[in-house]
């Protein structure tokens, strides 16, 4: 069952008088469940890609459907709505509030919620920092924490609003590899819980995380049957 | 709701996070909420002692000063207004129940055993007390047959009392008034200083008849009398017909000035307010400045602190923020700002205020006025000036948000 579907998904920046087109025409399906890597060279257009498959952006033209909604026309507020329900990101400099503490920054997601389903948001929060490890440092500031402490309490921010979606961007790009390495199992851990997890990077050895690799190179995806694992 | 309730936590939580950014806002707004304060509770001081007054003056009454309004000063004024006059206003007016004519002189050496006082001797006709809502609080009031008797009687103001008497009770007691022998038939209850101040309290009042033929030698002319009516809501006609019956006895002819002043109570009530408004118009200016200065430095340091807090911006948006989101929660930081501004400022403008009456004769009074009239305006100022940055901060565009 599809997750992500776009179809000739173009995107043109206009800087200046000039139009630059950055994606050409994504053809893409992403299933429930998949672990797939998004890889390609600076300018490829992945930044772009990830932007529109994390409703951050909309496609200037082509269609774009996430868990059976039409993005290319949403509002700002819909495609907030979006993100908040079924999309997790997990950035390469982690992007922690560095005022809140850790349970806060995973706690982040829950404040825009239009109704809260689960009974003790707490307990849950709680849970998650268990299953990333990090349960004893719940009062901790991120500042107080290593590099992978704290993408792991992203990913414990990504998975509080239980996601079909795992959106990460390079996210062992300020790592070391051991600590890539714990990351990336993390995260391939999370996807054998269900999750579908879309990386994107420019690291062959995060990639070979994945189960299916996708090229991007000048705004197309390049033979992407080859890559597949 | 639930919404609501955790984004302004949010806010909340920046307010207390963000210190400096904090307690620069909120001295600014203190600043001009503090002199709004301090207005607000000098006008309503001013005409809370103004309506104080005219009950004192009676908001029936009505006092016609003797000769025209260029020489101001009562003792400057031409002899113009009769007893003749003053039984015409009664003949005229059924329903004044009060016609009661005065005089004073001002600075009279008033003895009793080896204590002095230079005060202020009236002439007065029979139930002062009556015609000035003057409680007398020991002894009696002026009679009818002291008026007639010409009697050496006198009633006295409450600080004349204690200055001469101290303990002892001055009912029966003998004084001199310029070397004439009065006897004192009682003592009126203490009204204060004026605002301008002037006080009320240090007085004798003896008969209109003694004072006019032993002191001032005087047969015919009074400098000043009083008129109450029993309708008072007609004050405004009586007014009219009073100056046009006395124009008419006084032969004035159409377009000569009055040779006299008829006072009111709302004219007593534009005086007192004046007498305050410069100052009250000068911390005003001063208030209003001092407001907008704040909703500048705010707005300032809010469009600072929504650069400095970019990314914070983009993780929000980025986790399901929608932008009225991020606009309330900025928002919301300005409004706590300025609100906690607005009770300090309150509090500032108390203290303000008190200090002020100890420097110069101003009348202040707090009331829940000026406490909602200084929160209303620090929440106009969070709102006015903190908007701006906060739609800002709601317009940033996700993807460059959290790209810093």
């Amino acid at each position: 069952m599809p997750l992500c579907v776009l179809e000739q998904v173009k995107k043109t920046y206009k800087i200046g008088e000039e139009e630059i087109e950055v994606l050409k025409g994504i053809d893409l399906r992403i299933d429930y469940g998949e672990f797939a890597a998004i890889m390609g060279p600076s300018g490829s257009g992945k930044t772009t890609l990830m932007n529109i498959l994390g409703c951050l952006d909309v496609p200037t033209s082509g269609e774009y459907i996430l868990a059976d909604n039409s993005v290319t026309h949403l509002d700002d507020d819909r495609l907030s709505v979006l993100r908040n329900e079924h999309i997790g990101f997990v950035f390469q400099n982690f992007y922690l509030m560095t005022y809140a503490t850790v349970l806060e920054n995973v706690l982040l997601p829950t404040l825009y919620v239009e109704k809260q389903k689960h009974g003790n948001i707490g307990k849950k929060a709680i849970e998650i920092l268990d299953l990333v490890g990090l349960k004893d440092r719940a009062k901790f500031k991120p500042n107080q924490l290593s590099g992978g402490q704290q993408q792991r309490v992203a990913i414990a921010r990504a998975l509080i609003n239980n996601p079909e979606m795992i959106l990460a961007d390079e996210p062992t790009g300020q790592l070391d590899s051991k600590t890539a390495g714990e990351i990336m199992g993390l995260l391939a851990r999370m996807n054998e819980k269900g999750k579908t997890v879309i990386v994107i990077t420019h690291d062959s050895s995060t990639a070979a995380y994945a189960r299916r690799v996708i090229h991007l190179k000048d705004g197309l995806i390049v033979d992407r049957d080859s890559w597949s694992v | 709701m639930e919404r609501l309730v955790k984004v302004l936590s949010q806010s909340l939580r920046a307010v207390i996070v963000f210190r400096l950014r904090t307690s620069f806002c909120l001295l600014s707004v203190a600043l001009g909420i503090a002199s709004i304060t301090i207005i607000v509770a000098a006008t309503e001081g001013a005409y809370k002692k103004a309506f104080d007054m005219v009950e004192m003056f009676g908001p029936d009454a009505l006092l016609v000063v003797s000769g025209s309004d260029e020489a101001r000063a009562v003792g400057q004024r031409a002899k113009t207004l009769t007893l003749d006059d003053v039984q015409a206003v009664r003949e005229a007016f059924p329903s004044a129940y009060v016609v009661v004519p005065m005089t004073s002189i001002a600075e009279v050496t008033v003895a009793y055993k080896d204590k002095k006082d230079q005060t202020l001797l009236v002439g007065a006709t029979a139930d002062y007390s009556r015609a000035w809502t003057w409680p007398v609080v020991q002894g009696s009031d002026l009679t009818e047959e002291d008026i007639k008797g010409l009697r050496n009687v006198g009633l006295i103001g409450q600080y004349l009392a204690d200055t001469l008497f101290g303990d002892e009770s001055p009912v029966g007691k003998y004084v001199f008034v310029r070397n004439i022998p009065v006897q004192i038939v009682g003592v009126l209850s203490s009204r204060g200083m004026t605002p301008m101040g002037f006080n009320l309290d240090d007085r004798i009042v003896m008969p209109l008849t003694s004072v006019m033929t032993k002191i001032l030698n005087e047969r015919k002319y009074v400098p000043v009398f009083r008129v109450r009516f029993t309708d008072q809501q007609n004050l405004d006609y009586y007014t009219n017909e009073l100056k046009l019956l006395l124009r008419e006895r006084h032969k004035l002819p159409t377009g000569e000035i009055d040779n006299f002043k008829i006072i009111s109570p709302k004219e007593i009530i534009a005086f007192l307010v004046a007498l305050t408004g410069s100052l009250v118009v000068f911390i005003g200016i001063v208030g209003v400045i001092s407001l907008i200065v704040a909703g500048f430095v705010l707005a300032n340091l809010f469009l600072l602190s929504v650069k400095e807090r970019t990314t914070e911006i983009g993780i929000r948006r980025s986790v399901g923020a929608r932008k009225r989101d991020i606009r309330l929660q900025f928002l919301g930081e300005a409004v706590i700002i300025t609100t906690m501004g607005g009770l300090v400022g309150f509090l500032a403008g108390v203290i303000g205020s008190h200090l002020l009456t100890l420097v110069a004769q101003f009348p202040i009074h707090f009331s829940w006025k000026a406490f909602v009239i200084g929160l209303l305006l620090s929440w106009l100022v969070g709102i006015g000036f903190g908007l701006q940055p906060a739609s800002q901060a709601a317009n940033l565009k996700p993807i460059e948000a959290i790209r810093g």
